[in-house]
């Protein structure tokens, strides 16, 4: 029944003392959202190279050993060059010069390191097209995908063959990051609270740093008191003729140490 | 009947996971623990630290870990014993042969041979030991976040 008729409480006072609702940091923080990056992109599907100019005077890959079309005439012969063909056939020898930078037999088509390669090829071929048609919904549905396939195999291939697996990651120039633990909305609120976290976590280690900086600067003139008290304890022990507590082998490793943290002084002030 | 926790057992065969501490592991320990009421055995993960002084583990290698007879902190219960099965370099329990995925690596050697070796194929022998492509485009030994703010500076590990 006590609890009914309790005095009435300044709002004032209240407010000081219970955080509600409309509690607001007073840290000056600044949130700042980050910019979403379309899955297709280079930045997030992890390509760190796109796909490079190449030379549209070389032949079509079917006809590149053909004898007639060396006896041919110079007509015959642009008409068999990647420049009068389409888009399609420069794409082809594209993942043809990757697909052989990795292979690990003459016939090799169907190896890990030929898929991911090819797919590689691919996935930075059909980003350059994107980059000039982004409206070209389907295509973008089947570069998302490609992305995704190419992220999964990676992913097996770390398990099976590790070794292999860094030396692919070197050879196609990509970045393989994981999955996060846990996907969620990105939200003013927690980010709020992680960049509070994060703000008091530096204080507390820049205020521990600066209390150890200060205690190894007394720490000199601490141990020369420490010196001088303990010849002063010996002599005055030796003098009255009581018991000695203080060795000669315990003030000397003080003065070891009192050297030793001066050197180092020393070589921190000259770098 | 409840199985002890894997914090009391003395030895467990945990795998390493990502973690931000210095001179200890992380592991995770799945444990099989009996349900009373259905009879059945539900699996149950735990996480423990170990002392791991020198780097050891790597994140994925499954590990011997044996518990401490003095916590080293509150945390570090476990000391790292062996690294039994590293991830992604397998050998053959039964003829302690080198294995990739389900395949031999003398095997697939010998195909190569067969089909005509390259020059700038893969080479295990040639190989340096897994982690020269840490923090370089080889990001999976930490956890990684979704980016939450823009700071300016490089979050190599926000996705």
């Amino acid at each position: 029944m006590e609890k009914l008729f309790l005095p009435p409480v300044d709002k004032r006072l209240l407010g000081l003392l219970v955080r509600n609702y409309a509690f607001k940091s007073d840290l000056k923080i600044k949130w700042v959202r980050p910019e979403k990056i379309p899955s297709i992109k280079p930045e997030k599907s992890g390509d760190l190279s796109q796909m490079p100019s190449i030379d549209k005077s070389q032949y079509l890959l079917e006809f590149r050993r053909s004898k007639e079309l060396e006896t041919a005439n110079d007509l015959v012969k642009k008409l068999f060059t990647l420049e009068f063909n389409p888009q399609k056939c420069t794409q082809k020898t594209y993942i043809k010069d990757q697909t052989d930078k990795v292979k690990s037999h003459q016939l090799d088509t169907e190896s890990q390191e030929v898929r991911l390669a090819r797919w590689t090829s691919q996935i930075r071929a059909w980003q350059e097209i994107m980059e000039r048609f982004p409206r070209n919904k389907v295509l973008k549905v089947c570069l998302k995908e490609l992305i995704e396939k190419r992220k999964k195999h990676l992913k097996l291939l770390r398990k099976e063959d590790y070794k292999k697996f860094e030396w692919l990651l070197e050879q196609l120039d990509v970045v393989f990051k994981p999955h996060p633990p846990k996907y969620h909305w990105i939200t003013r609120k927690e980010s709020l609270t992680k960049l509070t976290d994060k703000y008091c976590e530096n204080l507390k280690q820049d205020r521990l740093d600066a209390l150890r900086m200060k205690f190894e600067d007394e720490q000199p003139a601490f141990l020369e008191e420490k010196i001088r008290t303990l010849e002063f304890i010996q002599k005055e022990q030796e003098s009255c003729g009581a018991e000695v507590t203080v060795t000669r082998e315990e003030i000397d490793a003080i003065k070891k140490q009192l050297e030793e943290l001066k050197a180092k002084r020393v070589v921190t002030e000259d770098y | 009947m409840a199985l002890h926790a894997a914090s009391k057992t003395s030895m467990l065969l945990g795998v390493c996971v990502p973690s931000l501490k210095r001179g200890a592991s992380k592991f995770k320990i799945k444990r099989l623990e009996l349900d009373m009421n259905l009879n059945m055995y539900f699996p149950k993960q735990e996480y423990v630290y170990a002392h791991d002084p020198s780097n050891l583990c790597k994140t994925g290698d499954i590990v011997l870990i044996e518990l401490l007879p003095k916590k080293l902190t509150q945390l570090i219960t476990h000391e790292v014993k062996e690294v039994l099965y590293p991830m992604g370099d397998m050998t053959c329990p039964l003829t302690n042969k080198k294995m990739t995925g389900i395949k031999y690596r003398d095997h697939i050697a010998a195909v190569n041979k067969v089909y005509g070796e390259r020059p700038n194929a893969y080479n295990y022998e040639k190989a340096p030991p897994r982690g020269w492509q840490e923090d370089k485009k080889d990001f999976s030994h930490r956890e990684t976040y979704i980016k939450y703010h823009e700071d300016g500076t490089e979050q190599p590990y926000g996705v």
